[in-house]
């Protein structure tokens, strides 16, 4: 049983307000739900075309429609019974103290109005969630904001299901996040000042100057946004964006929304306190549609290939400050491109995939690319190739294809 | 005690205050005045207070519902003592251990650190001399170190006594220990205004020359000498 109520979601910008507008939007609406339930109900299920309902304007609608939407993006068989555990959770798990600790610090994550123990009872769902996965996973590590994550999957799918798609989720999107150590989760951020740097680079130089890093943007990555965002409806919105596209998409995401806030980083005072407290402040009213789509576009504009190269040598300009040995080290393992991604599954292809992938892959003349750019304001030919990558990063490894 | 604050004018830690205006360098530098600038990191353990204690003493208010803190969040605390600007940049930190080699960088521009635990948890007392280490070991040489036991309004849990607090900051040569409650707003504001006075005396020259030799206020914490008992504030719950 999921718990936030099936209600619509509604139009989450302004631009709908008129009344002709409204008529247009809901006929608009009502296309989509039937193009959703058509791409569910085919057979085989219609995934890519699911991708590009989430992806595109207003993404998957409603909770009821995630609830059976979110599993195919996932390729996760609702009849399959959920993970389950023999053991007692509680009295095995290293993690069980930091889990309780941040759980029952998320309240600010449940609806507002909802009654005192429904949310204890979700709590405690949201502990043994987080616990079963761990157990199952004993490669996986906890972090704080990974309870961001998974509470916003039992708000929308209920227990049984969030187990199975924070599972899933963990072992693919979120793999990184739950190294041992953070040095991927580092890496990963090394991607976005590259990305302002293909847009807008008086804007990465104003804030390579200022040294603000790129912590700001820690707690964007690792919740999705979940931990930053007020409005849930922003935040399932985003999901759906997410769980459609490649595993580095909120770093796009995250740096979309910097160079949105462009003026205001610069007539902030170039240092590193002032900015990182003015990017770290998430605004609340975002033109998410538009950012979306934004993010779509770079990412087909400057795929993560094309920049793991600057992101390598973002953690070259690391070393050179680095003073310690373990910094060194930790550099130099990570001076390869896409090293991140690679590493873990190197040898697990076979030369005949790597060149099928090769070829297929969307290498297209940037003048071409640029050409579709422009024609897709709201969405279209972007989303399209967004889903196409999105398709092939699923398993993860071949984003490595891409030399 | 009576804490007075001054506001940086032209509102610009306030990051949704729309700003049409653009100010000229001059402008802004005439806006921003302060006599010192501190930076300050916030570290302990996880769940201790460390976001309440902050957030206590910039808006006075204590949430119940604070969420976990992380990666890095900062904020401004202005205050003014002896009719002199001090800014305080507050870095406050995620307690969860896989964090510290994000938070570990900001050790070194730091003038000051205060490490706090709660002191209805051994635990996160016993993790304090682990965390002095961290900042001998990232930090400044001079680094200023603070010790706070918070929670202090949940007496009848408490597991750490204070007495024991004490006896750690004498051996590690700390500035000070208070114990605090963000909950019952205790000895909030001494922490910040006795760091601010400890670190105008040493800071001997106010980094923005606005202020002379002369003008030192003089009746702050002793410079450069290890504490003694009579500096450490005792609690008032």
């Amino acid at each position: 049983m999921a718990v936030r109520s099936a209600e619509d979601d509604g139009p989450t910008s302004s631009r709908w307000d008129g009344g002709a507008g409204k008529a247009d939007f809901n006929a608009k609406r009502k296309k989509k739900v039937a193009e959703i339930y058509q791409a569910l109900n085919s057979d085989p299920t219609d995934v890519a075309a699911l991708r590009r309902m989430a992806i595109s304007e207003g993404g998957l609608l409603t909770d009821e429609i995630r609830r059976k939407v979110w599993p195919k993006l996932l390729n996760v068989n609702t009849n399959d019974p959920p993970p389950i555990s023999g053991n007692d959770l509680r009295q095995m798990s290293k993690d069980y103290q930091q889990v309780l600790l941040d759980v029952r610090r998320s309240l600010r994550r449940f609806p507002p109005g909802m009654p005192e123990e429904q949310r204890e009872g979700l709590q405690e769902e949201l502990i043994d969630i987080i616990l079963l996965v761990l157990e199952r996973n004993p490669q996986l590590h906890y972090y704080q904001g990974y309870h961001d994550i998974v509470v916003t999957f039992l708000l929308v799918v209920g227990e049984k299901l969030a187990a199975s798609l924070v599972e899933k989720l963990s072992t693919h999107h979120l793999r990184d996040f739950m190294d041992p150590t953070m040095d991927n989760t580092k890496h990963i951020l090394n991607y976005l000042m590259p990305i302002i740097d293909q847009v807008n680079p008086d804007l990465h130089d104003f804030m390579q100057s200022a040294e603000v890093g790129t912590i700001f943007a820690l707690s964007w990555l690792i919740t999705w946004f979940g931990h930053v965002l007020s409005d849930f409806r922003h935040v399932v919105r985003l999901y759906d964006f997410f769980l459609a596209c490649h595993p580095l998409m909120p770093i796009y995401f995250a740096a979309v929304i910097v160079l949105h806030r462009e003026q205001e980083v610069l007539d902030c005072d170039c240092d590193m306190a002032s900015v990182h407290h003015l990017l770290s402040q998430i605004p609340q009213d975002l033109p998410y549609e538009t950012l979306i789509s934004r993010a779509g576009d770079l990412f087909v504009q400057f795929p993560p290939s094309e920049l793991a190269r600057e992101a390598a040598a973002q953690q070259q300009a690391e070393k050179t400050a680095a003073s310690t040995f373990k910094d060194f080290e930790l550099a130099s393992a990570q001076q390869r491109p896409d090293m991140v991604l690679r590493q873990r599954f190197r040898g697990l292809l076979r030369p005949e995939e790597r060149t099928k992938d090769v070829l297929t892959k969307p290498r297209t003349n940037r003048f071409v690319k640029l050409a579709v750019m422009g024609l897709t304001v709201a969405l279209g030919a972007a989303a399209l190739a967004v889903v196409k990558s999105a398709l092939e990063w699923a398993p993860k490894f071949q984003l490595q294809l891409f030399p | 005690m009576r804490v007075h604050r001054w506001k940086p004018r032209g509102d610009r830690f306030q990051p949704h205050v729309a700003r049409a205006m653009q100010f000229s360098s001059s402008a802004r530098a005439a806006d921003e005045s302060f006599d010192y600038l501190f930076k300050i990191i916030l570290i302990g353990d996880s769940n201790v207070g460390k976001t309440c204690v902050v957030r206590h003493f910039t808006s006075g208010v204590y949430t119940e519902a604070q969420q976990s803190t992380i990666g890095v969040d900062f904020t401004v605390c202005a205050l003014e003592i002896n009719g002199k600007k001090v800014k305080m940049q507050v870095w406050d930190t995620a307690g969860q251990e896989r964090f510290r080699t994000i938070t570990q960088s900001y050790y070194r521009s730091a003038h000051a650190a205060i490490i706090a635990y709660d002191l209805t948890r051994r635990s996160t007392f016993e993790s304090v001399p682990h965390w002095i280490h961290e900042i001998e070991k990232y930090g400044a040489a001079n680094l200023v170190i603070m010790l706070i036991g918070n929670k202090c309004d949940m007496w009848e849990k408490r597991h750490v006594l204070f007495e024991d607090a004490c006896t750690l900051a004498e051996k590690y040569g700390l500035l000070a220990v208070l114990e605090t409650s963000a909950k019952e707003s205790k000895n909030i504001d001494e922490v910040f205004v006795l760091m601010a006075r400890e670190l105008m005396a040493r800071h001997s020259l106010p980094l923005y020359g606005e202020g002379t030799l002369g003008s030192l206020p003089l009746d702050s914490s002793p410079v450069l000498t290890a504490p003694g008992p009579r500096e450490k504030s005792q609690c008032t719950c």
